[in-house]
């Protein structure tokens, strides 16, 4: 019996050194970054670059134009899939870089937390030669990439906040939108519009089905010049600002202005289709999506930039923007930039990347192109290239997403659920939700 | 007798129309295009666009290529999980030996922790084997699967001693004692073993997503993620594609589940 | 001599496949993560940071509330589901039940569809405006949308989801009781329900054991059916541990707590599991 007792043990006793001395052995776990990643040459090699279906397309597309200035770079676009994508980027950087594909398309709302998360997760783009482009995006554009000077990716595209909305509706409730200067007097006109069509003003997704619910209330917060954290990272949600864009959310709510886009992006599409609500604040891409879905309604749709919160305030943010960057651990990362290179600072790339999928560019050259002043049939004949344009050389407050953007943004969507769906008092939620991001992040609360 | 046989089988049915109402929907809605499957009020007749959402799964995500490999995938899993599970139920069943049960507990820990927080340790581990990308990679983890194994040794546990007992006064050996003996009594709980290990790994998502990296190699749920992006995605391809993953499964059950059959162990406790 | 070496190592022999897979891919990976769990980190440097993360989450409402959630839906759903479960598998093992073949398949299907469109399906079906089962019902239920009835379509979608998959490991069970136990009763003037309960049930009990476990289980690590459905809301009242582990790993991309949470709920279970076990579990 001892004989087995002792056998049983040890063989016990043996798996667990094994696997504690692997444990061991393994390093320090995340964030110990990249990796043996190396240049390589800038004109030969073999990339891959992972994205999502549409922007994914759009690069395929163009490959046979970039083989023609760099015939010996091999590249693979893989469509990983949106959301899908975000796990695999976020594993592979989690584990030093193993894994990840040479160019990643990466959206503002992941940016900032993988730079700082894993330092060395994405290569300095600046001794690839980045740096001479630094002028050559829309402004506050370049803050979001390269916070401290290390380049950590390129822009791609940028949105600037937008104000669609059907002009025959407003039009019969005796409303003109182009004087409507502050959002009070938005209110004020979605309670005639209701009263003559019945329509709501906007959609919200009251219950946060889906992350990027506060869309409009970031967009209110950014028109005034703040956002969830100031540029030295503490937080900023119960500022008098932000109370004043939930404030004013509620009273469209209160009034019933506000209908419920519950469901996810099938929701809009539906509530679209069905005509609900007769504004749609949403960013520049938009527009196209509008046009597909209701090709029918040409001719009564226009598009402004949102009005301000204040008046005479700002009426033009950017809120949001993707961008492409290297993976630290790539092994070509100078063909890894001649790509990017080529995508993302020719004014062709992005111009024939917008014809084919709308795609609006942060590269200020390519608006030169006729393509952005051409008027639109759909949009009652307007540029609404120009609009866009013009909302992307307004000045804009450089915006810090931090690397807590994630968590701040689950904190303002439940504060708004509360204010939406409960009722609740905005300067109450905020000021909760501020003093909880607090204690989840150990960042201080401007107050 | 009859009356309550009727009866049973009725209002089994009535229910199970309930419970199959989702799927009446996921394949009526396979047959439709992406705009039309989110009307109101929601289609219920087939659609038109069966053939263009099957050609959309072939051009966008190679979905013929993408079945095999999920076919090959879990028909290797199943056949080995099965084997290292079986095994391991029957030792730590039909057996008292030292640190029986803290080598059990141990197991079932790879249980007890969610899946996410091992996976990027896991990962590294493959990364430094140069696994990434292969299908040992997929496979390997999970194969001491602890469902398997618990499953197993509950269903060993069935198997009468004195039936081995004898065998090996005869002078059987233990591994034909455990063929010849102990396995055939259990061809349900095998079935529902083997219906377990595929469909796990039929279903697997996470896991394959993230180490496969090459097209050609992607299993189905991974594929049909990779249909998603953010204004554009293929609904409609992505509910045929599910439609289709959904056969090889219900052919499996269907083929296995005739050894769900009772009484096996009727008379085995004779003498 | 030799004989009896070999009887000795032998069981070690069976279980060993398992047991070296195991330590090689999960107690590797296992060990790791709990030794993540000690660290934090902050700025791409690693600091030791002892039991901060576990005390960090003794304060974290949002860790409680979700606590709170699963435990709501592990008291409600696992019994109901586990009974009906029960139920399903006497039928389909009864002679009684025409065409079982076909009724086996069809309670086991809902298990077949992936995470991808099972949201998809079940999103669609339980909209307020365009959903099937308000079409169906003719009602206007906020089934994803209103806390109370989130968390009962969550129970709902579960329910439809794995009882099925359950029934089968009850009916596997259910099928190595030898009849004559129930001719027996039978002799003994026993009527259909007390051959259920003096047959059936305590011949199910190892496999009752097994699907309590595997539920409780699942259902504290929850994460398919929030993720898909609700995301977590409406304002939490659908967030589960497992969605709240996944949101910090893989949203905040903060792994040390998330490790800290998982091995806080692997006590947890542990716990549990340990109760069920004493309950449940008398002769496995």
């Amino acid at each position: 019996m001892t004989s087995l007792d002792r056998r049983g043990l040890l063989r016990l006793g043996g798996a667990l050194t094994v696997g504690a001395g692997l444990a061991a052995c393994s390093g320090t776990g995340t964030g110990s970054g990249a990796d043996s990643g190396g240049a390589g040459d800038p004109r030969k090699g073999e990339i891959t670059v992972w994205s999502w279906q549409g922007p994914a397309a759009q690069l395929k597309a163009l490959l046979p134009e970039f083989n023609k200035a760099y015939p010996d770079i091999k590249v693979t676009v893989q469509d990983i899939g949106n959301p899908a994508i975000w796990d695999k980027i976020t594993t592979g950087l989690a584990a030093g870089g193993s894994g990840l594909a040479d160019v990643l398309h990466i959206g503002v709302d992941y940016l900032p937390g993988y730079v700082e998360k894993f330092p060395t997760g994405l290569a300095d783009l600046g001794p690839l030669g980045a740096t001479k482009h630094k002028d050559a995006f829309a402004q506050g554009l370049w803050q979001t990439v390269a916070p401290k000077g290390r380049v950590n990716a390129l822009p791609w595209e940028a949105n600037s906040g937008g104000f669609y909305y059907r002009a025959d509706l407003f039009e019969k409730a005796g409303v003109d939108v182009e004087s409507l200067a502050t959002w009070d007097e938005v209110i004020e006109a979605g309670k005639k519009l209701k009263a003559a069509t019945g329509v709501h003003l906007l959609g919200i997704d009251k219950p946060a089905s889906q992350p990027d619910a506060a869309n409009f209330f970031q967009l209110l917060l950014q028109l005034q010049g703040k956002f969830y954290f100031d540029l030295d990272g503490a937080i900023t949600l119960d500022s008098p600002e932000a109370v004043t864009a939930l404030t004013l959310i509620k009273k469209m709510n209160d009034a019933g202005l506000v209908s419920d886009l519950a469901g996810g992006w099938s929701a809009l599409e539906n509530s679209i289709k069905e005509g609900t609500a007769a504004v749609l604040p949403w960013p520049t891409w938009f527009g196209g999506i509008i046009e597909g879905l209701v090709p029918q309604e040409a001719g009564k749709w226009k598009v402004r930039l949102p009005p301000a919160v204040r008046r005479g305030g700002a009426t033009a943010a950017t809120v949001n923007s993707t961008h492409l960057a290297v993976a630290g651990s790539s092994k070509q990362q100078a063909a890894a930039w001649s790509f990017i290179e080529f995508m993302l600072t020719r004014p062709a790339s992005q111009v024939a990347i917008y014809r084919g999928k709308g795609i609006a560019p942060a590269l200020m050259a390519a608006y030169e192109d006729s393509l952005f002043h051409e008027p639109s049939a759909f949009f009652s004949g307007q540029k609404k290239g120009e609009i866009f344009l013009q909302a992307l050389k307004s000045p804009t407050p450089a915006t810090n997403y931090s690397a807590d953007y994630a968590r701040a943004l689950k904190v303002v969507t439940d504060a708004q659920t509360k204010v939406l769906l409960k009722g609740a008092d905005p300067a109450e939620v905020l000021k909760q939700a501020a003093d909880q991001l607090a204690q989840q992040t150990g960042r201080k609360v401007v107050r | 007798m009859k009356l309550r046989s009727l009866t049973l089988t009725w209002t089994l049915a009535i229910v199970l129309a309930a419970v199959l109402i989702p799927f009446y929907w996921l394949v009526i809605a396979a047959t439709h295009s992406s705009q039309e499957i989110f009307r109101t009020p929601p289609p219920l007749l087939p659609g038109r666009h069966l053939l263009d959402n099957l050609s959309s799964l072939q051009e966008k995500a190679g979905f013929g290529r993408v079945v095999l490999n999920s076919l090959g995938i879990a028909t290797v899993y199943t056949l080995l999980a099965g084997t290292v599970c079986t095994l391991a139920g029957y030792g730590f069943a039909k057996f008292r030996f030292a640190g029986r049960e803290p080598l059990f507990g141990l197991l079932m820990l790879g249980l007890v922790i969610p899946a996410q927080v091992t996976l990027v340790p896991l990962f590294r581990l493959m990364a430094e084997l140069q696994w990434l990308d292969t299908y040992q990679a997929v496979l390997l983890p999970n194969l001491a699967l602890p469902f398997g194994i618990f499953l197993m040794r509950q269903s060993m546990a069935a198997v009468p001693d004195e039936l081995l007992d004898s065998g090996r006064v005869d002078g059987c050996g233990e591994l034909r004692l455990f063929l010849r003996v102990a396995l055939p009594p259990m061809r349900p709980a095998l079935a529902a073993l083997a219906i377990f290990l595929f469909l796990f790994q039929w279903n697997e998502f996470i896991w394959p997503l993230i180490v496969l990296r090459s097209d050609s190699a992607l299993t189905i749920p991974v594929a049909l993620a990779g249909l998603q992006g953010v204004d554009d995605t293929d609904y409609g391809a992505i509910l045929a594609g599910t439609a289709i993953a959904a056969l090889p499964m219900a052919a499996l059950f269907l083929a296995l589940q005739r050894h769900f059959v009772s009484g096996l162990l009727a008379g085995a406790v004779k003498e | 001599m030799t004989f009896s070496v070999r009887r000795r190592t032998l069981p070690y022999l069976f279980v060993l496949p398992a047991v070296l897979l195991f330590a090689a891919f999960k107690l590797y990976p296992i060990v790791a993560s709990f030794r993540l769990s000690l660290y934090h980190q902050a700025g791409g440097v690693e600091e030791f940071a002892g039991i901060d993360n576990y005390t960090r989450l003794l304060d974290d409402s949002l860790f409680w509330t979700a606590l709170g959630n699963s435990a709501t839906i592990l008291a409600v759903q696992v019994p109901v589901m586990l009974a009906l479960a029960t139920g399903l598998a006497v039928a389909f093992n009864s002679t009684l039940l025409k065409a079982r073949p076909l009724f086996r398949l069809g309670f086991f299907l809902p298990m077949v569809t992936g995470l991808v469109a099972y949201g998809i399906v079940f999103s669609v079906l339980l909209n307020q405006q365009y959903g099937l089962v308000n079409w169906l019902l003719g009602a206007d239920l906020p089934w994803l949308t209103d806390p109370l009835l989130a968390k009962a379509s969550l129970g709902l979608a579960l329910t439809w989801h794995y009882t099925g998959y359950n029934a089968v490991i009850l009916l596997a069970r259910l099928q190595t009781i030898p009849t004559e136990l129930y001719d027996a009763a039978a002799v003994d003037g026993a009527g259909a329900w007390g051959r259920f309960r003096h047959v059936t049930l305590p011949g199910l009990r190892p496999a009752l054991l097994l699907t309590t476990v595997l539920s409780t289980i699942g259902t504290l690590q929850l994460f398919d059916e929030p993720y898909v459905l609700t995301g977590g809301g409406p304002d939490n009242a659908t967030l589960t541990i497992g969605m709240y582990l996944y949101q910090n790993a893989f949203k905040y991309f903060d792994f040390g707590y998330a490790s800290a949470i998982a091995y806080a709920l692997a006590l947890l279970i542990g716990l549990l599991g340990l109760l069920q076990f004493k309950v449940l579990g008398g002769k496995s």
